[in-house]
């Protein structure tokens, strides 16, 4: 659905993009995860034929960016980093005018923007006019505004940053379920839980490429091969012999929560969980580190910039 | 090009323009000053006056007698006070829609829907374009009632609208209303302050002041040669400002070079 080759932009002098190379298959949800000035944000626009690239090229559903300038733009929604919604007009007018710009035919016009409020719980709002919205409600009213014409591709650059943990929720909801409707959703993020917990893929930048894959396959590839195990209580004899299994690192301890660095968790876990056993201790619950996608990025990036 | 695309931008500035009470003041406002006050207080107290009318002004309409020829001319010049309306209305509502869209970044969603350049550069043009001649309209029929009032005793018909005035209500109004949107579309790219905008905005009233000064100080009379020059200069300059402004209303340079 969405394929870059290359994709090079500058700005007086300084590259933004750098060469990038990946592609985003139908139906996919993916992230694009970055530091500021990464690049990412140029990228989008890129993609939503905003600006040009100065060298690669870019399709999107097809059609080439560049090229098919307006029918990319037909087929794309795009959440910008600030929500630009106009508060002086009402929630329904605002998205009104944009299903209009869109040459939505008004019967399914009408219906898109109540379908899309009530998911979002701003049906009730629909004639306040937006200034008197929270930010959490602005941003959720962009996000419609950006699938009131029903794109098959959907950029949201960094969704649920202004939104309070309950709202955030309502939202990674709201993109799952665009996700059922086979809808191609492209996201900027720095909340790397969301990354981990709604993307299919992943792609770290910082101007160029770093990585791409899964979450759990760049974790394996890339990442600390952390496992967290919770017991009733970790005796010192207990952390001792986890030491001596082979292929484990390192072991922390923080009260009763051992930290376990190893080689091959797949392998070593049964082993560590054994070793535990055999000496009385009592497993809790064993988890995979919670920072794992976090600890994997920061330590990528960290490298890029070396 | 989509008419119905750049009917619904100028329908949402407008519908914007609307909400902000400021910009709707002096859109109701600075027209009713044109339209009562100015003829009131300069056509009023001559028709009232008993002279006696020895030296007439430059303006003075010729083949007259002195005080007829003193009111005549003042109602030109009232007329011509109307070419300043659709250059100072639209400088206040563009600043709106341009620097303060751009400053509120609402241009960047707008950017990304299937409308050319084009049709976003028209349709927003147009949301300044049909509030300022609308006003500069309505005012104009007040004009012509208050001065129709104060000089049909004098004169026995209707002083106004004569042909001076049809020129300038049909030709040099939405001639100096596009030159002033233009302008304002051009500045939007360079500042990022909406009232810096306005005031910058406001120098679109300089050829309409340059003509108004030259017709009060005599240099210039309105006699056909004079309109049709100044007509020509009107269209040249809109036209090259549009293309002015319409080089500098593009996606990229709005994302990448706009302050």
């Amino acid at each position: 659905m969405i394929e870059l080759k290359d994709l090079t932009r500058g700005f007086n002098g300084l590259t933004a993009v750098d060469g990038i190379t990946f592609d985003v298959e139908e139906g996919e949800i993916f992230g694009l995860l970055g530091p500021n000035g990464a690049g990412k944000t140029t990228t989008v626009r890129i993609l939503c034929c905003l600006i040009r690239p100065s060298a690669g090229k870019a399709f999107v559903g097809g059609y080439e960016v560049g090229k098919d300038a307006l029918k990319i733009r037909e087929i794309v929604g795009l959440l910008p980093e600030s929500p630009g919604l106009y508060g002086e007009l009402s929630a329904y007018r605002n998205l009104e005018f944009y299903a209009k710009l869109y040459g939505m035919p008004k019967i399914k016009r009408g219906e898109n923007i109540e379908r899309f409020l009530k998911m979002l719980n701003l049906w009730r709002r629909r004639n306040d006019s937006v200034e008197t919205f929270s930010k959490g409600m602005q941003q959720k009213l962009a996000i419609v505004r950006s699938m009131v014409h029903e794109p098959r591709v959907l950029f949201l650059d960094e969704p649920t940053a202004a939104l309070a943990p309950e709202s955030a929720k309502v939202v990674r909801d709201f993109i799952l379920e665009l996700k059922q409707e086979r809808r191609t959703i492209f996201l900027c993020t720095h909340n790397l839980y969301e990354a981990e917990r709604l993307c299919d893929r992943v792609a770290i930048i910082n101007s160029k490429l770093i990585a791409v894959g899964s979450p759990s396959e760049l974790e394996r590839k890339f990442g600390p091969s952390r496992t967290e195990i919770h017991l009733e209580r970790a005796s010192k004899r207990i952390v001792d012999a986890i030491k001596r299994v082979k292929n484990v690192n390192g072991v922390e301890v923080a009260e009763n929560r051992l930290l376990i660095d190893s080689e091959d968790p797949e392998v070593v876990n049964p082993v560590i969980v054994e070793t535990i056993v055999k000496l009385g201790g009592k497993v809790r619950y064993v988890t995979r580190s919670a920072n794992a996608l976090e600890e994997t990025y920061l330590k990528l990036v960290k490298e890029s910039e070396a | 090009m989509r008419l119905d695309r750049v009917w619904e931008i100028a329908k949402k500035d407008m519908a914007s323009i609307k909400k902000r009470k400021y910009v709707l003041y002096g859109l109701i406002g600075i027209p009713l000053i044109f339209a009562i006050f100015v003829p009131i207080s300069t056509i009023y107290p001559i028709t009232n006056s008993e002279g006696p009318f020895v030296q007439l002004p430059p303006f003075a309409q010729p083949g007259l007698p002195p005080k007829q020829a003193m009111v005549a001319g003042l109602a030109n010049l009232t007329v011509l006070m109307f070419m300043f309306l659709p250059a100072i209305i639209p400088a206040t509502i563009a600043s709106y829609t341009f620097v303060g869209e751009k400053l509120n970044r609402q241009l960047e969603p707008l950017l990304a829907t299937p409308t050319s350049d084009l049709e976003l550069l028209i349709g927003k043009g147009l949301g300044a374009f049909v509030p300022a001649m609308a006003a500069t309209v309505a005012s104009f029929v007040g004009l012509v009632v208050v001065v129709d009032l104060l000089t049909f005793p004098l004169f026995g018909y209707l002083l106004l609208p004569n042909l001076i005035s049809a020129v300038v209500m049909i030709v040099y109004a939405p001639l100096v209303c596009l030159l002033s949107v233009s302008w304002c579309i051009f500045i939007s790219s360079k500042v990022s302050d909406v009232r810096a905008s306005m005031q910058l905005g406001v120098i679109g009233i300089g050829p309409v002041l340059a003509f108004y000064f030259l017709f009060v100080g005599g240099i210039v009379s309105l006699e056909w040669r004079a309109l049709v020059a100044f007509g020509l200069m009107l269209a040249l300059a809109s036209a090259g400002l549009f293309s002015l402004s319409k080089a500098t209303f593009q996606r990229e340079e709005i994302l990448t070079k706009w302050k």
